[in-house]
C-alpha cells in the first residue's frame, strides 16, 4: 500500500492550484459578497477542459481518473467553493448520467456542448416535498405522440440560473411514483421551461442556485435519459459520483481553512508570543490536520474504488459524510482560531464557515450517508 | 529568495530532491515562445531538463502544454554540476536526440541560482550563435528577428538558424495546462530518460568532481542603509567622502582611487 500521489496526480494539483490561485483568487471576495456567477472565469476554464473533466474524449472531454477529479474539485474548492460547486456539479451530477445511461445519439448531441462548458449542465431532482426521498417527486411526464408533456417545480437547482441543460426528474406514473420515475434532458429554451428567482444563501453565493418551473413543457421523446422507469437508478448512479465532488469540494473548504488557520496562529501575537506556542492552539491544530488527512484518505479511497470498477457507494458516502463534517468541524475551529477578525469579511475564514455547512446538506445529507452506510453494512458489503 | 531554499551547506549546492519542484518561470515563458511558433510555422519541440528523477514533472507539465516530447538527463554522477558542465552535458543530449535542430529556446535565468549562464554557454558548445535575454523573436524563413532591451534601449538584431536564444519574463506569459492535455501527456509518457552511461559521459564527467566552479556559500545581500551626516568645510567634506568609501567610489567608476593616492 503506497500512500504517496503518484507524479501525475502532484503535476494536476500543481496545475489546477495556479489557475485557481492565479485566476479566482483574486475574485473570491467580490463574487461572494455581490453573489455574482463569474461568466468571464468560466470562460477562462472551459478550453483547460474543467467541464469535461469525466466525458471521455470522444465527445471532446478529458476523461481524468476519479483521484484526478477529486484533486481538481478540491484545489478549486479550496480557493472558491461556489465555483467549485458548479464545476463539480456539472460534471458529476450535470453530465455524467448523459455519458454513462445516454444513447450513443443523446452522447453525441449533449456531451460536446457540456464537455466545452458552452452549456451548464444541472440535475433537478429536489422539490418543495421531495429530497432525501427521490420517490416523492411530484413533476410529471405525460406522453403525448413523440413528445413528453413535463408539469412540475424544481427548487434549490444548483447553477439553476446559467444551466443549458438540465436532468429533470419526472413521474409518469402519480400511483407509483418510485417505478415510473425518469430523467429527461430539457435544453435550456425549450418553451416552457423557465428560471425562477435566484436563492439567496449563506454560504457558496457566486453558485446561481434557483427553482426552475416546467410548464407544459414539451420534450422530444429522444430526450428521455435511459428506459422509462430508470430514474432512480440514475438517480443513485449519479449521487455516488456526485458524493466524490462534494466529499472533494468538502475537503477543500477544509484545507484552505487549515492552511488560513495555520498561517494566522504564526503570526497573531499574544502575551508577546506568536498564539501557535499554545499548546492549546496547537491542539486545535492537530486536530484538524488529522481530520482533513483521515478525510483525504477516505476520499482517495472512494475514488481508487471508482477507477477499479469496484462498487463504491458506501465508500462515496462514508468520503461525503466525513469529509463534509470534517469541513464543518475544521472551519469552525479556523474561526475561533482568528478569533473576533474570524468573525469579520476581512478575513477568508467566515467565508470557509459559511460555504462548508450545506456540504452536510446537499447532494444527500448526511443523514442519508448513514441511511446508505449502514445499508452496506447490514448486508455485510463494507 | 535564494537562500530560502534548503542548500547543501557542505557541497554549496541546491537539495533539489527537498525543494518543492516547478517549471523555471523564465523557462516556462521559452516553452510559451516555442508553443508559439509552433503555432505560427509548425514545428517539432524536444524539452530538456536537468535533475533528480523528480524533474520529470516539468516535462510531463511540458508536454501537456504541448511540447512534442521530454527528455530527462538524470544520473547521480550529475549532480553537482556547474553551469560549464550543465551546459556540456545539455548539448551532449541535444546532439543525441535532436541534431537537426533550427532554434534552441532557454530560459534567460533560472530563479534558483540566476547565474543566467547555461543558455549563452549552450551556444558556445554547440557552435551556434545566442542572443541572450530576448523580449521578441519573429522568424521569417532561416533568419530569426529579435528584440531586447538594453540599457533603455529596445535592440533589434538579426540571427541565421540555427541559433540559441535565452528568454526574459517579460513577455510570452505562459498559459494554463489543459487538464485532457495532461492526462494525455502521463497516458502517452513521451519521456526520455537519459543518463550518463547513455550519453556516453561515464568515463568523461562526474559532475562535481569536474565542475571547474565551486559555490563557497549562498546567503542573501544585507542591505545596510543608513544616513551619514558630514560636518565641515566643502573641502573637508570632499576629504572624508573619498576616505571613508573610496572602494566604492573606485568600484563605481571601475578606478582603483589608492593606486593615485599612492602615487
Amino acid at each position: 500500500m503506497d500512500f504517496n500521489p503518484c507524479m501525475k496526480h502532484k503535476v494536476i494539483r500543481k496545475a489546477v492550484r495556479k489557475f485557481a490561485e492565479s485566476e479566482i483568487g483574486p475574485l473570491v471576495y467580490e463574487i461572494d459578497r455581490d453573489a455574482r456567477f463569474p461568466q468571464e472565469i468560466v470562460d477562462k476554464m472551459r478550453p483547460l477542459n474543467f467541464f469535461g473533466l469525466q466525458i471521455s474524449k470522444r465527445y471532446g472531454g478529458a476523461e481524468v481518473d476519479s483521484i484526478s477529479y477529486a484533486i481538481t474539485i478540491e484545489e478549486i474548492s479550496r480557493v472558491c467553493a461556489g465555483i467549485g460547486l458548479c464545476v463539480t456539479v456539472h460534471n458529476s451530477v450535470g453530465s455524467y448520467p448523459i455519458q454513462l445511461f445516454g444513447t450513443p445519439e443523446q452522447k453525441k448531441r449533449f456531451l460536446p456542448p457540456l464537455a466545452g462548458g458552452e452549456r451548464i449542465g444541472a440535475f433537478c431532482l429536489t422539490e418543495a416535498n421531495a429530497g432525501s426521498d427521490a420517490s416523492s417527486v411530484e413533476t410529471t411526464a405525460v406522453p403525448d405522440g413523440d413528445e413528453y408533456v413535463l408539469n412540475g417545480t424544481k427548487i434549490f437547482v444548483t447553477n439553476g440560473g446559467v444551466c443549458g441543460c438540465a436532468l429533470i426528474f419526472a413521474i409518469t406514473d402519480p400511483e407509483d411514483a418510485r417505478r415510473s420515475a425518469s430523467v429527461f434532458i430539457v435544453e435550456k429554451g425549450t418553451p416552457g421551461f423557465s428560471v425562477g428567482e435566484i436563492e439567496d444563501l449563506c454560504g457558496m453565493r457566486s453558485n446561481p442556485v434557483s427553482s426552475l418551473f416546467l410548464e407544459d413543457c414539451r420534450v422530444p421523446a429522444e430526450n428521455l435519459l435511459g428506459r422509462l422507469g430508470d430514474g432512480i437508478k440514475i438517480g443513485l448512479t449519479a449521487l455516488d459520483t456526485g458524493r466524490i465532488g462534494v466529499a472533494a469540494q468538502a475537503l477543500g473548504i477544509a484545507q484552505a481553512a487549515f492552511e488560513a488557520s495555520v498561517r494566522y496562529s504564526q503570526e497573531r501575537q499574544q502575551f508577546k508570543r506568536p498564539i501557535s506556542s499554545f499548546q492549546t492552539i496547537q491542539n486545535y491544530l492537530a486536530d484538524m490536520a488529522t481530520e482533513i488527512d483521515a478525510a483525504r484518505l477516505l476520499l482517495y479511497r472512494a475514488c481508487a474504488f471508482k477507477d477499479s470498477g469496484r462498487p463504491f457507494s458506501a465508500e462515496s458516502a462514508m468520503a461525503k459524510l466525513y469529509c463534509s463534517r470534517a469541513a464543518t468541524r475544521v472551519t469552525n475551529q479556523a474561526v475561533q482560531i482568528h478569533g473576533g477578525y474570524g468573525y469579520s469579511k476581512e478575513y477568508d475564514v467566515e467565508r470557509y464557515f459559511r460555504d462548508a455547512k450545506v456540504t452536510e446538506i446537499y447532494e444527500g445529507t448526511s443523514e442519508v450517508q448513514r441511511m446508505v452506510i449502514a445499508r452496506a453494512v447490514l448486508s455485510k458489503r463494507v | 529568495m535564494v537562500s530560502e531554499l534548503p542548500w547543501d551547506s557542505k557541497t554549496g549546492t541546491l537539495r533539489r530532491d527537498l525543494a518543492e519542484g516547478m517549471m523555471n518561470p523564465a523557462c516556462s515563458h521559452a516553452l510559451e515562445a516555442a508553443l508559439q511558433i509552433k503555432e505560427k510555422h509548425g514545428g517539432h519541440i524536444t524539452v530538456f531538463t536537468m535533475g533528480p528523477p523528480m524533474a520529470e514533472e516539468v516535462l510531463f507539465e511540458a508536454v501537456a502544454l504541448g511540447a512534442d516530447q521530454g527528455a530527462l538527463l538524470t544520473d547521480p554522477k550529475m549532480a553537482g554540476a556547474d553551469t560549464f558542465i550543465t551546459s556540456y552535458i545539455l548539448s551532449r543530449a541535444i546532439k543525441k536526440i535532436c541534431p537537426d535542430f533550427d532554434l534552441i529556446l532557454c530560459g534567460c535565468y533560472t530563479s534558483d541560482s540566476e547565474t543566467a549562464q547555461v543558455g549563452p554557454q549552450l551556444a558556445e558548445e554547440l557552435s551556434i550563435p545566442g542572443v541572450a535575454y530576448v523580449e521578441h523573436l519573429d522568424i521569417q524563413d532561416r533568419t530569426v528577428r529579435i528584440q531586447r532591451l538594453t540599457d533603455n534601449f529596445l535592440e533589434t538584431l538579426e540571427m541565421d538558424l540555427p541559433g540559441l536564444i535565452t528568454i526574459t519574463t517579460q513577455q510570452y506569459a505562459p498559459r494554463y495546462a489543459p487538464l485532457s492535455g495532461l492526462q494525455d501527456a502521463f497516458e502517452r509518457n513521451k519521456i526520455i530518460r537519459l543518463t550518463a552511461k547513455k550519453l556516453g559521459l561515464d568515463s568523461e564527467m562526474s559532475g562535481l568532481k569536474n565542475s571547474p566552479t565551486q559555490i563557497v556559500d549562498v546567503y542573501s545581500p544585507i542591505m545596510d542603509k543608513k544616513n551619514i551626516i558630514l560636518k565641515g568645510t566643502a573641502k573637508k567634506i570632499v576629504g572624508q567622502i573619498f576616505e571613508k568609501f573610496d572602494d566604492k567610489i573606485g568600484g563605481a567608476i571601475g578606478k582603483d582611487l589608492k593606486v593615485g593616492k599612492e602615487s
